[in-house]
Formats: C-alpha cells, structure tokens, sequence
C-alpha cells in the first residue's frame, strides 16, 4: 500500500492563508463599519456571502456522498478537497451568528414583522417564529455535523488503516452511509434554504427550491475543486497524480450540473408562468422589471448558454488551466445568481426602498470578499492537515492510472 | 477472385506489440490501415495516428437544426397558420415553446450520432474482407490484428509485405478481396 505520508499538501498553502485571512479581515471591518450604519443591509449582503461560500461547505458534502456512491477516479482525486470543504462547517455555524441575531432582532426577512393575521402569517403559526427558525437552523447544522463527523472519522481511518481488507472495509461503510444519508442531505438543504432564502419573500413559495440548491451548490463545488486541482497541479505531490483524464471527467459533470442548473431554474419558471397565479408570479415581475430584467438575462447566457457552449468541447475539458478559469466564472455567476435571488426581496425598513426596487449596495460586494476570506483561511487550513490524496484507498492506484489514460 | 487483394494482415500476440507495430506502421506513411483487438486498446487512434472524428461537430449541427426546427414548427403552427388563444397568452410564447423545441434539439442530435456513427463506420456491413482469413477468428479472442489495406496510396505487394513481415508479426496473411 502507499504511504499517504508522501502525500503531503504542498507548504504553499501557508501563504495563500495568510492573504486570504488578510484580505478576509479588512473585508470583515468594512462590512462592521457598515453594519453600524446600516444593520439591515449588512445582514442581506452577508447572507448573499454566507450562502454562496456556505454553498462550497455544504455542497462539499453533497459532493463526498456523491463520490462514495459512484465511485470512480475523479471522486478519489477530490476527496480529500471536498472532504476539507465540509469541516469548514463550525465556520459557518459561527458566520450565521449574524444572521441568527438579524432574525432575533427583527432587522432582517420581512415576516419577523408582518401583523400576524397576514395570510402568509395565519397559517403558519408558531413554524415562522424567530426562536424557531434559529432553532430550526441548529438542527441542520447538527444533521450536517453528524454526516460531516462520521465521513471524515473514516477517511482518516482509512489513512491509517494497515491493510488493504481494512481499507475496503472501511469505504464499503462509507458507501453505504451515503446512499441513505444523500436524501436526508437534499431534505436538509430543502428545508434550509427554504427557512435561510425563500422566507426572504414571506409570501412567495416554490417547490423545487431546495433541489435548485442541491445542484447550484454542486455545481459551485466542482468549480471550486477544479480551481484547486489546477493549482495543485503544478506542484508535488499532485502533479504524479493527476492526469487529463481527471479533468475531463470534472469538466463532464460540470457541463451535466450547468445544465440541471438550467433545467431547474426553467421549469420553476415554466410552471409559474403557466399558472399565472397571482401568489406566485410576483417574484418573477419583480425580476423582470429595471436593472433586475438585465441581471436574469446575463443569468441565462452566462451561467447557461456561455459556460454550456464551452463545455460541450472535448479539448477544452481536458486543459487544467483552461477549465479552472471557467470554473472560476461560472462561481462569479453563481454569486450573481444569489444576488438575483436575495436582491429583490422586500425589506424590513419600509422607507428605506421602494419594494423591488433595483439597488446594489457596496457591502454586496465587499461582504462576500469577507466571509470568503475568512472560509478560504479555514479550508486551507483544513486541507493542510492530511494527506491531499486518499492514498490507501483501494482504488488509488487505478484512479491516478486513469489519469494518465486517452 | 483471388488475384485481387484487399490487404495485408499481420497476427500478433499481445497489444504491446500490436501497438508498436502500429506507429511503426504509421510512422512508414501508412494511412488506410486498421487495427483489431478482443478489448479496447486507448493508445490504438494515436498509435495508428487515427483522426479524431468530426462526429461531434456533426452532433452539434443535428442539435441546433432540431432546436430550429423545433421553434419553427411551433411558430409556423401557432403564430402563422393556426392561431388560436391558449390560456390568454400572446401567440408567440416562447417559455412554451422551449419544452418541444428542448426535446427536437435532443431527438435530432440522438438520430445524427447513432446514425451518422453507424454510416461513418460503414455499417451495417453484411460482408467483409478481413474475414477470409481464417485465423481472424481469434481477433475475439486472444490475438491482436493489424491490417494495411491496397488501397494504400504507399501500398506495393511485394515491399508493403515485406515491411509487415518485418514487424515482429507471428504471422503475415494476405487479404482476399
């Protein structure tokens, strides 16, 4: 069997976190000095920060089921990426302590204030309170935690596991986790992001809201290790193990998630357009109307056609280099694509703006640059800590072969 | 028959050396040639020096015509010949007109790759050459194949035989047509 110790991620990293942490810092101070003029704002551009980069922890663990359902080369070579993107989670428990407090005290999401015999209040009774909703969060954190603990307490076992039986061993129950626990993982970010998003429009609903998050966040997340695996390419130990072939692999699901991105987000559109119920198609409305028509538009051709149309090319999912940069401008368009989301929802201060009015605010530039500072610090410091490679996998060998494969 | 011939054939006994043969093959100018082996062999199309196919770039014509024909079909239908009011929407809607046009899009570029593919590769192919050789039978099996066709612009009987019997082969055959 391989030594994992001869995996060891490159002492680079360091340095990276020093910047990221740096940069995350400044960012952390302009959005406090904002918060102290105006708290509402700050939440929403904080949360538009907490859900895009919450996207890479908690699509890191969608992604690390995945791969242990499916098995295959590329999952060997991202797990231990993903697997250190899903204990940034104590980070976002800690992140969410702003919006919880928005929520306790009433400065964010409209509902914390609708009179209580507004039909959208009526029928949902002690569910849309401010102590439940917080409490409801700490559940999904503790079910994210659970699966979190177990998956990563076995992939280290695994490291240290002195044959190859015992490694087996050790990814069949790993398999089998994952299978039952994927689909309480897609309940849990349904359930989410309904209470995180959807409530932001107390009287707007969709049913497949969760599923566009399960896959939005998958997508982010393979962008994101392509971006890794680019970096970590051109340096020891990862340039012996990865290949071609690795990419292309990532860049196929990349195009198939763009796509069920696509897909989604247009049969909820599709479907409300078809019923035309007043309930529903004021969410639409609002975003078709002003800067917000402009936002969708550059949604649809560059988070769709654009990325979809360079990815449909053999050669082009083959080039690290070339890959990761489009992995890095679908994740700029996946934060256009929160902003589209969270933007246009009604606020809490009424006299601040008229109710859909198109407004960017600095802080929605500058809070994501902070949450992302401090989350990019943590997960480098996460994949520091072990080897980069499940090296004593059963299936090593074969998935860096498959690498160097046609 | 038998004074015309399809081409030469060498049987070997492992893909290594099958392969080696290849770019030797390649690298002498050979261009209408073939390779036949019981599993897939990756290193074959760059060994053979094989083009890739232009089958995709074909597949992406097939989508994009079923992706016209598709909105076409329903504007000719709803807007130009027929028009009637569904559901108190203008004629010309196009979120309802992405489902079928959606679904043309992926029938024409199925139809194109299955049967561009099938066509490409000369198929279906009721008789072929190579099968005069008795022992291509083995091809399935356990022994690996490389064929260079006469109608090699390089192809000379007596030399391009030579050349093959120099390849380390078990065995040269010559191909009846």
């Amino acid at each position: 069997m391989a030594n994992p110790e001869n995996y060891k991620a490159p002492a680079e990293i360091g340095g990276l976190r020093t910047v990221a942490l740096g940069v995350g810092g400044i960012a952390l101070l302009a959005v406090a000095v904002g918060a102290y003029f105006n708290t509402e704002q700050a939440i929403r551009s904080w949360l538009l920060g907490y859900i895009f980069w919450g996207g890479l922890c908690f699509g890191s663990l969608g992604v690390l089921m995945l791969q242990y359902l499916t098995g295959g080369a590329w999952g060997v070579v991202i797990r231990r990426i993903v697997e250190a993107g899903s204990r940034t989670l104590p980070l976002m428990v800690i992140l969410f302590i702003p919006l919880a407090l928005g929520v306790y005290f009433g400065k964010a999401y409209e509902w914390t204030h609708l009179p209580p015999d507004d039909y959208s209040m009526v029928h949902r009774g002690a569910y849309m309170t401010s102590w439940f909703w917080i409490l409801r969060s700490a559940i999904y954190f503790a079910l994210f935690g659970i699966m979190v603990y177990l998956l990563n307490k076995w992939g280290r076992d695994q490291d240290k596991a002195g044959t190859v039986e015992e490694s087996r061993l050790i990814l069949e129950r790993a398999s089998r986790f994952s299978g039952p626990t994927m689909v309480i993982y897609a309940l849990v970010v349904t359930f989410a992001v309904v209470d995180w998003l959807m409530t932001l429009d107390p009287h707007w609903f969709s049913t497949i809201w969760g599923l566009l998050f399960v896959a939005g966040w998958g997508l982010s997340t393979f962008c994101f290790c392509v971006i890794v695996l680019a970096w970590l390419m051109d340096r020891s130990p990862m340039n012996a193990v990865l290949g071609k072939k690795h990419f292309h692999d990532i860049g196929k699901l990349m195009l198939a998630l763009t796509m069920v991105w696509a897909y989604f987000n247009f049969s909820q559109f599709l479907i409300i357009w078809s019923g035309n119920l007043p309930e529903e198609t004021g969410w639409f409305l609002t975003r078709m109307k002003g800067g917000w028509a402009y936002i969708g538009i550059a949604l649809i051709l560059f988070h769709f056609v654009f990325p979809y149309l360079l990815l449909l090319k053999r050669d082009l999912k083959r080039q690290a280099k070339l890959l990761a940069s489009i992995g890095g401008f679908i994740l700029f368009m996946r934060l256009v694509d929160m902003f589209y989301q969270i933007g246009p929802t009604p606020r809490v201060d009424p006299g601040m703006l008229e109710k859909g009015a198109f407004y960017v605010s600095w802080m929605d530039f500058v809070a994501p640059i902070a949450v992302g500072g401090i989350w990019l610090w943590w997960f480098l410091g996460e994949l520091m800590k072990r080897p980069i490679v499940p090296a004593n996998d059963p299936y090593f060998e074969e998935a860096v072969e498959h690498g160097q494969g046609h | 028959m038998g004074s015309k011939l399809h081409g030469i054939m060498a049987e070997f006994d492992t893909a290594t050396e099958l392969v080696d043969a290849a770019r030797a093959v390649r690298d002498a100018g050979y261009t209408k040639t073939d390779a036949f082996s019981p599993f897939p062999l990756h290193e074959i199309d760059e060994a053979l020096g094989i083009k890739r196919s232009i089958l995709p770039y074909l597949i992406f014509a097939g989508g994009v015509t079923g992706l016209c024909a598709g909105i076409g079909l329903q504007v000719f239908v709803h807007v130009i010949e027929w028009p009637i009011i569904v559901g108190g929407r203008p004629h010309f809607s196009l979120p309802a007109f992405v489902p079928p046009a959606y679904e043309l899009t992926i029938l024409f570029a199925a139809f194109v790759a299955v049967f561009g593919m099938l066509f490409m590769n000369g198929l279906p192919s009721p008789y072929h050459p190579v099968f005069n050789v008795p022992r291509f039978a083995l091809a399935t099996r356990e022994k690996f194949f490389l064929l260079i066709e006469a109608k090699d612009e390089k192809y000379d009987y007596s030399e391009t035989r030579k050349f093959m019997e120099g390849l380390n082969a078990q065995e040269v055959f010559d191909v009846d047509e």
